[in-house]
């Protein structure tokens, strides 16, 4: 059997490996790149490996990642090989149903598993506060907690959850294959079944077990939308922050720290292989399966029980104190905050300024979109104090009185908000709200792919451009761009205006004219060159044009959706008093100042809005363009012809749903 | 004694009941109830609708799954008859790129497969793509009317997403498949080949059989998770056709917040998985048979 490979099996394997690592390859190279894009080259530079060990959200969600996936897999090994053993000692009809069961969590989709565990946890944390309730009241000796949340345990629960199907399949089919006598053989020499298990199981199924705790631990590491829902406000992996950063593009930070983690892990495993290997050339053992008279002997010579429970039970302690001092120290009565906003909308040096300045730690979490964050509040996963939503959510959160009133005393800096951003249709008497930026949403394009100059939404349905036209992914903006070109409301509720601009999308589309609907997408499509026009919200927008000196920016004559973010508080926020106190400090015009810079969305801060344009110029030692100026922050004019969105009825949202699911079948 | 064994299972059962079974039951219930709470049908009453996209992600799922059982059994199989330290650096290099975060892959395969990106500049420059323009443009119905292409499209198509699924899931595939050759009785092959058997009936006949159970897990690891993927064919294949994984998406991240159709069509999808797993499980138990003799 081991007879050597062709050239041809060799160069196979070579190529999938090449397949593989392009991708990676690809990743390490732009973690080095002197910009800010992954998709244009443009220089080399270590700037952001240094900017990483700056970024305290990322060290401290790296924290929480290796520590929940460390303590998950360990459990889960343990656990999930002695289910398998158990499973594999069933009669079949019970092991398939249980099998059945085992692989539910891996064929579930991840958001349906998420959700779920999430509504379960909700509903256990309300049944608890009963039993907790009535437990401390008729008796005195001790008190039980009554408001449970989400948190590292329930973080923890899920990952053990869905990491063990991975062990026991991995583990199964080496038990399957295990000849049987071998147990009873070693039984037959005086072996009490658990010494059965160490000497004659565990070394036959261990490549099983290995392999199932390394796929474990990188489901883990990898997870995002399971632990998205259960890992409550305080606590983010790190997938859960990249998630966030990828928000605009993929930061480099990011290319950054993966390039890190992966090269300590394959440094890790080359040391811990080659060492295993020198191991196990001094033993001299063969690899190959133990015939019943080796059995026999390893039994009698009473060989040493395999080191790698040894290692994962220390592993498991050493987690298990970080845990145990993480909790005290949290615990030590520290002012916090948990705020809930976009991926890259901050410019992050304003949280550590925060937190030195007030002693309160901000858990800073973002949210993928208005819609995601709706459903977090409303599965139940996400009690957060401070939220940023944009106007139709913040309307659809107040009709269904889930905002609390702020206390503007608290917020000195409201003041400073410009008139024009102050009783908005969403909050008519501002009594929920400080806004925390604005916008409008225009076409972009490359001025090298398109001879013709762009002022109209009809090029967004022109077939000259079939193939090269980006189309946002989300049902309120796609149909919205339809409407205005049809000259309806954007927040039209008449069925027939609706199913108009449905049946002008879905013509587009099946003449071939979008090249793919996108959202974050279009930062690396347009600034790559790939397409030649798009639909996109300015402040993006001019991060693209930062990045293509061929793009250009315009907001179509026939109007447009302007927008405005504000910060608002949850009505039954813990911590209302710290969410005031970062409102104020977020409203400040030095505040706005850095996050105009960072993200490059206006602020409402009149001020600050003033005086960015010197900012800047002493920031960069060059004069803000104002051309990019206008497009940042447009004047009222623009703003006259543009439109508000609103929240619509339950029916209208149904509506757009339905036809966004058309679109897509 | 066997029974005894079997008490292992217990804690698990246990676990099992609380963390994966009852959570699942809500899922049930929400399927079955209205948005006011009551008992309802209406979930499941517009599951024709979007037979096609069930179809569409079964066959991406099925496609990517033969794929990576056509390359992932190969590799282990080759990986296997390998040095031993090689097979243990190339276990490790086979893991390895899950430890890169699933989208950031996927953001870098974008930048290869763009229209604009790394591959199509390749072909640029080493003049595959004026090559394959004055190739097609003789086979041509009308020669004077052909537009030359400047780029092979890739990205956004239903191949770039099966690409993706092979990429990511790929290594699901080898582990278990691996971990199996790798433990086979040698005895057996020298058997086979003793009483005559060449090269290929030792593979037909004595190894294929015999890496039946980690073929089915492979299986299984692999279909299960592309059958419910959803980044992938937003990023690969442009967002333009939804796959189930996008569809279930859109009930709960999507305008109207709708959890009961999102669970209904998951439940529809577990149902289908359920009997696909049990089919080949059926299947799978027979060849345990073998093993065993």
């Amino acid at each position: 059997m081991k007879k050597h490979n062709s050239v041809f099996d060799r160069f196979f394997t070579a190529l999938v490996f090449v397949f593989l690592y392009a991708p990676i390859l690809v990743l390490i190279v732009f973690s080095f790149n002197k910009g800010d894009s992954s998709a244009v080259w443009q220089g080399f530079s270590l700037h952001w490996y240094e900017e990483l060990f700056h970024n305290r959200l990322i060290m401290r969600s790296l924290y929480t990642t290796l520590l929940v996936s460390l303590l998950a897999t360990v459990i889960a090994t343990i656990a999930g090989t002695f289910a398998a053993i158990g499973f594999h000692n069933l009669r079949r009809r019970k092991r398939t149903v249980l099998t059945t069961v085992n692989n539910i969590p891996m064929m579930n989709a991840d958001i349906v598993t998420g959700v779920a565990m999430c509504l379960f946890f909700v509903a256990f944390f309300a049944g608890w506060k009963d039993f907790a309730v009535w437990i401390n009241g008729i008796q005195n000796m001790f008190h039980l907690p009554e408001r449970l949340t989400l948190g590292f345990p329930t973080l923890l629960i899920a990952h053990v959850t869905f990491d063990i199907p991975y062990i026991i399949l991995s583990v199964s089919p080496k038990l399957r294959q295990m000849d049987h006598n071998l147990i009873d053989a070693a039984q037959d020499l005086g072996c009490t079944w658990m010494q059965a298990f160490w000497k004659v199981i565990l070394p036959e199924i261990k490549p099983g077990i290995v392999t199932g705790a390394l796929t474990a631990f990188t489901m883990s590491v990898d997870d995002f939308i399971i632990s998205y829902f259960t890992a409550g406000s305080s606590s983010s992996t790190l997938a859960m922050t990249i998630y966030g950063m990828t928000k605009k593009r993929v930061s480099p930070e990011i290319n950054a720290i993966s390039t890190l983690m992966f090269v300590t892990v394959l440094f890790l495993l080359v040391v811990i292989n080659l060492r295993e290997a020198r191991n196990e050339q001094q033993e001299a053992r063969s690899r190959t399966m133990p015939t019943l008279e080796e059995a026999a002997e390893n039994v009698k010579h009473d060989r040493k029980p395999s080191p790698v429970p040894k290692i994962a039970g220390a592993l498991a302690v050493v987690a298990l104190v970080a845990v145990g001092g993480s909790f005290v120290a949290r615990s030590a009565g520290q002012r916090v905050v948990n705020v809930c906003s976009w991926g890259e909308y901050i410019d992050t040096d304003l949280i550590d300024q925060f937190e030195e300045q007030t002693g309160i730690t901000v858990n800073y979490q973002t949210a993928e979109s208005n819609e995601a964050l709706y459903s977090l509040l409303k599965s139940g996963a996400g009690d957060y104090d401070v939220i940023v939503p944009s106007d139709y959510m913040i309307s659809q959160l107040i009709e269904e009185d889930m905002l609390a009133e702020l206390n503007y005393d608290n917020i000195p800096n409201f003041a400073k908000i410009s008139d024009r951003f102050k009783n908005l249709p969403y909050d008519p008497e501002n009594k929920y709200t400080v806004p925390y930026s604005w916008g409008t949403v225009g076409i972009v394009y490359n001025k090298n792919m398109v001879k013709e100059p762009i002022d109209s939404w009809s090029t967004l349905f022109d077939s000259k451009y079939a193939g090269s036209v980006l189309m946002f992914r989300n049902s309120r903006d796609a149909i919205g761009v339809a409407l205005n070109y049809l000259g309806y409301s954007l927040n039209t509720t008449d069925e027939g205006e609706l199913r108009e601009a449905y049946q002008l999308l879905a013509d587009a589309k099946s003449k071939g004219i979008y090249q793919a609907f996108v959202m974050d997408e279009i930062l690396q499509k347009m600034e790559g060159g790939n397409a030649a026009i798009g639909a996109y919200y300015a402040g993006d927008c001019l991060g693209m044009l930062e990045n293509n000196e061929d793009l250009a920016f315009v907001v179509p004559k026939e109007g447009s959706n302007w927008f405005v973010d504000a910060m608002c508080v949850l009505k039954d926020a813990p911590h209302q008093e710290e969410a005031e106190a970062w409102i104020n400090f977020i409203a400040s015009t030095e505040a706005n100042l850095a996050n105009m810079d960072y993200i490059w969305y206006a602020s409402p801060n009149q001020e600050a809005l003033e005086m960015y344009p010197a900012y800047y110029e002493e920031k960069y030692g060059e004069p803000l363009d104002p051309e990019l100026f206008a497009i940042m922050a447009p004047g009222q004019d623009v703003l006259d012809h543009c439109e508000v969105f609103l929240n619509l009825p339950l029916e209208t949202r149904k509506l757009y749903n339905d036809l966004w699911t058309r679109l897509g079948i | 004694m066997k029974n005894k064994r079997s008490l292992f299972a217990v804690p698990y059962v246990v676990w099992m009941a609380l963390f994966t079974v009852a959570p699942i039951l809500m899922v049930v219930i929400y399927a079955f109830s209205s948005a006011e709470g009551g008992f309802t049908l209406d979930n499941f009453s517009s599951m024709g609708t979007y037979a096609v996209v069930f179809g569409r992600s079964f066959k991406l799922a099925l496609i990517a799954t033969l794929i990576c059982l056509l390359i992932g059994y190969p590799v282990s199989y080759f990986m296997s008859k390998e040095g031993e330290s090689f097979q243990r650096v190339a276990m490790v290099l086979i893991m390895l790129p899950m430890w890169i975060n699933f989208l950031l892959r996927t953001y870098s395969w974008m930048a290869i497969l763009e229209n604009n990106g790394l591959l199509n500049q390749l072909f640029r420059s080493i003049g595959l793509i004026d090559l394959y323009n004055s190739i097609a443009v003789h086979f041509a119905a009308n020669p004077a009317a052909y537009v030359p292409i400047d780029h092979f499209q890739m990205m956004n198509t239903q191949g770039a997403v099966v690409l993706g699924m092979v990429y990511n899931y790929l290594p699901f595939m080898i582990l278990p498949i691996y971990s199996v050759i790798i433990k086979l009785d040698g005895s057996l092959v020298e058997a086979a080949r003793d009483l005559g058997a060449n090269s290929a009936t030792v593979f037909k006949r004595v190894i294929l059989p015999l890496s039946f159970p980690g073929i089915l897990s492979g299986i299984t690891m692999v279909f299960v998770p592309s059958v419910s993927t959803f980044a992938i064919s937003k990023m690969l294949g442009g967002g333009t056709e939804l796959l189930l994984g996008d569809l279930i998406e859109q009930q709960y991240l999507g305008g109207a917040y709708n959890p009961q159709l999102g669970a209904a069509i998951s439940m529809v999808m577990m149902v289908i998985v359920v009997v696909c797993m049990a089919v080949m499980n059926r299947f799978g138990e027979g060849e345990e048979q073998a093993v065993m003799l």
